[in-house]
């Protein structure tokens, strides 16, 4: 199809992080002016195989060629010289920076010194030919996230790229955001880059790339083969390693993405009933600005006892703020918060807990776990928290409950003196499971609780959400991956600029729902 | 007025010299509370090499050598080893204080002060009563702005900052922070030795043991209060040199009424009330320093 | 995860690497580095006389290290352990010395309880700005040092000044021999009764309750312990008071002990050292208590060394200042490590 040489060509590239292998003896050549998907579970090695490319991340062994010509691996220099240009997953642009400084602070053409007025004139040229409207003095922090991420597309093209990485772009996009991309991928192929995505929902892949290559394990399994020459099934079997069949539709969905409209079982009057008191309800609740999203406004909302309500919208459009109001971590201007009844609006978080709240946080490193403490003082937090601070424990004790607790939950480690940091993400976040979910819970707040998760861990969190539900909990469920909520949610509502923008009941339409993330439909 | 005006371009200018290499460092991602340190290695330097070699060039180049070796090695320390930038700074402080001490000790047995034969070039009588004010007191303002271009505007200056806010940024474009603070530090040695230089040879030409009486921090200071840039940094910095030349006409004026003490401790009241307003301006609840780092098991 | 053996070898090449650096310096500037570091041993540990003066000073220490650990745990680089000792010290001598009359076992206890109310005042406020408006508590508590220090001699030299004092260093009034719980730089039943106990108390505190637990958690990161419910607010500041008030406990017997006395510019490097201590022992309560004689040595060496040695008293602060510089490292230089692996994977 196409001639001359691979615009970019691994051979035998191994990467070693400690004792992890993160990729073992890939070789693999992607062909000049094409768009090319890497697909892979989460761990498979996907980062990595980007982050050698583009220079960052020094492999054991292997060599890298570009166009043809062989580069030194590990130099960041070299392989952007050659033309090689990374987009990372989470953007790498100083956030006080102006959008024209951060276009220079990555420039190699032009004078070193500068006044402001040149600096922008010179950019705004560059975001205009690449048809990103911004103002070059914009600070990135203040820009929406789709936004920042052209803004990081355009800082990747500021030299003269001839291959263009991308790092799960599509994870921070709403429905539409998404098609802008490919849009906007697809004029850039016309003009000559090669691009490569990294992505993981091979419904994308199909959709915009001319070739595929799947990952596994740090190993290459197949690739590049042209879409047009595999379907869905195919593709899933490869990523995860195993006959689909064999597969549960859990794990199917949670990689194909459910289809527009799964089975649902059906709700008995008794369970509707039992629904009607509800476990938690926010009555037109507004923030004042919170320093980590959008301020609520007029926010109302129930989940009833038993019921799963999803909470979808592009991130960053007061999902955090609305957890964080739950959690009393934001400040409220108007409105209730009640909690099985009682209203909790002036109580502190940890008498909500006392009365059932449970929070699986965004962030499972930080807002979740401590890493650089034992799982035993991770674990017992929760409980220690309920008694006073000068209540004396025993902490021979506490480890051996810390043990017992872990692994009922099936958590792989080897002491509770561990460090949280020593886990890997799925245990990790079985680690919060294991201390939210308890008998005593009545409301359990989950936020993107499958986050980078691979498949048997994501089907993990989803059994012990619905084995909460059967109990009774009610769950709120934020996640931004639309197919996920379809899945498990009762409900989903739609959150857009800190208001509810939609709600929906089964069956889900994709459309409907994201023109509701997006405010198109109105 | 112009006394005024004198007294305080030579109290604030050694200040102005070690608050840009806390701005450097700043900028480069590291709390330097080794100004101190630096800054009396450089006047003691600046003094004993004069002293010592009769060489006004030999002394200053002594100084700048021991401050970029010192600043070095903090680099080392902090990049290298991976040691807190606090305590190392505070360690360093320390050794320049102690070292200082034990060379003056050396030298000149338990003596407590160091007198030069001369000082710093001056400007001399034909400028009144600016005529007392030192060659490096005039090159003060070409170095700020210098500092601010380099941070400011010069993609260097980007880069610097990339490192010291997002690490990972500065290395996505292939700059390496490491790197770029042992030239940040480097730097700041060399502003530090100017600095102390012209603390002990600008006006006083002696070198007393702990006569830097915590300017190295009061620098640091106006580092965070001018929020690590050069132009508000240095402002800071003269904030405080203004603070305490008032303290002292207060003291002339009001003699005994009141106590010399309290006055002295304008500036760093002064920098705590700056700190917290500035905390408050920029909303931050966040604390740059995390001490999480320094148990593990 | 890092043994504890590891932890106590690691940081005893780290100090052993602060000495070499010492004996550069120390052989740069013209000294013998062997001399030098022999006087100090002998100054601190290679006779009863030596032992007895490194406990004196050791105890203290002690207790002020015992406040850093608490408040380092908690998450909080509270640095302002000198200026805490002082102002402990200068609250105390308040009441000494307006109580003078009064019967011991009333003057004492309220002696105590003002040293330590000052210590802990002084920490408030640094803690106070850093939970309510997340003002740095690095800068704010050294500024408190230098205003400690300033507002030390401002009442040594004016309210609390010795009329009769003729010494360099302007002082109070010396503590009635009545109200002095330890002879002039001696070894006292008193104050080692207070150590133990302060010890014992600090270990429970530290190891056996929910707030050690959950300070530790929030030292290490304090925005999971805000979402499981806990009020970081309430846990810094008793971090940062418990350190205050210990210094400022060290504080009172420095002046109600050894010492005997308020003077201005009186034991500079104090805190610093607590500090060291603190970090030498790698924030665990019963390690502080054997690095502070370490610590407490190396003080009493500093007071042998000019006067029996004939060598500067520099050297002491040049050793402290080296170990600071070391000790919080916690990676050794690639090419080293990789050096022993590759001898390792050889062997």
């Amino acid at each position: 199809m196409t001639s001359g040489p691979n615009a970019i060509e691994c051979r035998g590239v191994s990467v070693e992080y400690g004792d992890v292998k993160a990729l073992i003896d890939v070789s693999v050549g992607f062909a000049p002016r094409q768009i090319h998907a890497v697909v892979g579970q989460n761990g498979a090695g996907k980062t990595t195989f980007a982050r050698v490319a583009a220079g960052i991340v020094q492999p054991v062994r292997g060599t890298l060629a570009i166009g043809g010509r062989e580069v030194p691996v590990g130099s960041v220099g070299a392989a952007r010289a050659a033309g090689i240009e990374l987009v990372h997953q989470s953007f790498a642009l100083p956030p006080s920076f102006t959008v024209a400084e951060a276009m220079e602070f990555g420039a190699a053409s032009g004078r070193g010194v500068f006044t402001r007025g040149e600096l922008q004139r010179r950019w705004r040229r560059h975001l205009e030919s690449l048809g990103v409207t911004v103002s070059p003095r914009e600070r990135i922090r203040d820009l929406p996230v789709e936004t920042q991420q052209a803004v990081e597309i355009a800082r990747a093209l500021v030299t003269d790229a001839k291959v263009l990485i991308l790092d799960e772009p599509t994870a921070v996009l709403s429905p539409s955001g998404i098609d802008n991309l490919f849009a906007r991928l697809r004029v850039m192929q016309a003009n000559g880059v090669t691009i490569l995505l990294i992505l993981h929902k091979i419904r994308e892949v199909l959709s915009v790339a001319e070739t595929v290559t799947v990952l596994r394990g740090g190993r290459l399994i197949e690739g590049p083969i042209p879409t047009a020459e595999t379907d869905a099934g195919h593709l899933a079997s490869a990523i995860i390693g195993s006959g689909l069949e064999s597969l549960s539709t859990i794990d199917r969905e949670a990689l194909v993405g459910a289809d527009d409209e799964p089975e649902h079982e059906a709700t008995t009057p008794a369970m509707a009933a039992e629904r009607s008191v509800p476990v938690l309800e926010l009555r037109g609740v507004s923030t004042r600005a919170d320093t980590e999203g959008p301020a609520l406004r007029d926010i109302s909302l129930a989940v009833g006892r038993g019921e799963i309500v999803g909470v979808a919208g592009v991130e960053g459009n007061g999902q955090r703020t609305l957890v964080r109001a739950v959690a009393d971590l934001a400040d409220l201007a108007r409105g209730a918060i009640v909690l099985n009844g009682d209203d909790v609006t002036r109580r502190p978080l940890v008498e909500r807990r006392a009365s059932g709240l449970r929070v699986i946080p965004f962030e499972r490193n930080t807002e979740g776990l401590s890493l650089s403490s034992p799982l035993w003082e991770n674990w017992s937090a929760r409980t220690l928290l309920l008694g006073g601070l000068l209540n004396l424990i025993n902490p021979a004790r506490l480890r051996r409950d810390c043990d017992d607790s872990l692994k009922t939950w099936d958590v792989r480690f080897s002491s509770s003196s561990q460090l949280a940091g020593s886990l890997s993400g799925g245990n990790a976040q079985k680690v919060i499971l294991a201390r939210e979910i308890d008998g005593t819970a009545t409301l359990i707040i989950a936020a993107q609780p499958t986050r980078g998760l691979d498949v048997g861990a994501t089907a993990f969190v989803w059994r012990a959400l619905r084995e909460a539900k059967a109990r009774g909990c009610g769950i709120l469920l934020i996640s931004s991956d639309l197919d996920e909520l379809f899945d498990i949610s009762d409900r989903v509502v739609v959150m857009l600029s800190g208001r509810i923008s939609g709600e929906f009941r089964p069956p889900y339409h994709l459309g409907e729902v994201g023109a509701a993330m997006t405010g198109a439909g109105r | 007025m112009e006394d005024a005006i004198v007294a305080i371009l030579r109290s604030g200018t050694p200040l102005v010299y070690v608050t840009l290499a806390g701005v450097l460092a700043q900028r480069a991602g590291i709390w330097h509370l080794g100004l101190e340190g630096l800054m009396i290695i450089g006047a003691c330097s600046a003094v004993l090499g004069v002293v010592q070699t009769g060489s006004l060039v030999v002394g200053l180049g002594i100084g700048i050598a021991l401050c970029v070796l010192a600043s070095a090695l903090l680099w080392f320390v902090i990049e290298k080893l991976r040691a807190n930038p606090i305590i190392a700074g505070l360690g360093l402080t320390g050794l320049g204080l102690g070292g200082t001490d034990l060379a003056v000790q050396a030298i000149y047995g338990s003596q407590a002060s160091v007198n030069a034969p001369y000082g710093l070039p001056r400007l001399g009588p034909a400028f009144g009563a600016f005529g007392v004010l030192s060659v490096l007191v005039v090159l003060m303002p070409l170095v700020v702005f210098a500092v601010w271009v380099l941070v400011r505007r010069s993609r260097w200056g980007l880069q610097l900052t990339a490192c010291g806010e997002h690490p990972f940024a500065a290395r996505s474009v292939g700059v390496s922070p490491s790197r770029m603070r042992l030239y940040a530090l480097c730097l700041g040695g060399v502003l530090c030795a100017l600095g102390g230089a012209e603390l002990s040879m600008g006006s006083l030409q002696i070198f007393a043991y702990g006569m830097t009486a915590g300017r190295g921090f009061m620098a640091f200071a106006a580092v965070i209060f001018g929020a690590a840039n050069p132009l508000g940094a240095t402002a800071a910095a003269f904030f405080f040199a203004i603070v305490q030349a008032l303290g002292i006409r207060a003291q002339i004026l009001f003699g005994d009424k009141v106590p010399h003490d309290l006055l002295l401790a304008l500036p760093y009241i002064a920098t705590v009330i700056g700190i917290w307003i500035s905390g408050r301006l920029r909303g931050g609840a966040k604390a740059a320093t995390s001490f999480g780092e320094l148990r593990d098991y | 995860m890092i043994g504890p053996l590891t932890q106590v070898f690691r940081a005893l090449v780290f100090v052993l690497i602060g000495l070499i650096l010492c004996g550069i310096i120390f052989e740069f500037a013209g000294y013998s580095a062997w001399l030098m570091f022999q006087s100090i041993a002998e100054g601190a540990f290679l006779s009863a006389r030596a032992w007895q003066n490194s406990l004196r000073w050791a105890l203290p220490l002690f207790l002020t290290a015992t406040g850093v650990v608490i408040s380092f745990r908690c998450g909080f680089f509270n640095i302002g352990a000198q200026g805490q000792f002082y102002m402990g010290a200068i609250a105390a001598t308040f009441v000494v010395d307006g109580l003078t009359g009064y019967p011991p076992a009333l003057v004492i206890p309220l002696t105590f309880l003002a040293g330590i109310v000052g210590g802990a005042v002084w920490a408030l406020w640094p803690g106070l700005l850093r939970v309510r408006s997340g003002t740095d508590e690095v800068i704010t508590t050294l500024m408190g040092n230098f205003l400690a220090g300033l507002f030390l001699v401002y009442v040594t030299s004016g309210p609390l000044k010795d009329p009769s004092g003729t010494g360099q260093a302007a002082s109070s009034r010396p503590v009635e021999a009545i109200y002095r719980i330890g002879a002039a730089n001696s070894l006292s039943p008193a104050i080692i009764a207070i150590c133990v106990l302060v010890g014992i108390g600090a270990w429970v505190l530290v190891n056996r309750t929910s707030f050690g637990v959950l300070s530790s958690l929030a030292g290490r990161n304090p925005i999971m312990v805000v979402w499981q419910g806990a009020r970081l607010s309430r846990l810094g500041l008793a971090g940062f008071v418990l350190g205050g008030a210990l210094a400022g406990l060290a504080g009172t017997i420095e002046v109600m002990g050894p010492i005997g006395r308020l003077s201005s510019g009186m034991l500079p490097t104090h805190g610093f050292t607590a500090i060291l201590i603190a970090l030498v022992a790698n924030l665990s309560i019963l390690a502080t208590a054997f690095v502070s004689v370490f610590f407490g040595g190396l003080a009493a060496a500093g007071l042998y060394l000019p006067v029996l040695a004939g060598l500067p008293a520099a050297a002491i602060d040049i050793i402290n200042a080296a170990i600071a510089l070391f000790i919080t490292a916690r990676a050794w230089p690639k090419r080293l490590t990789n050096l022993f692996r590759s001898r390792r994977s050889a062997a």
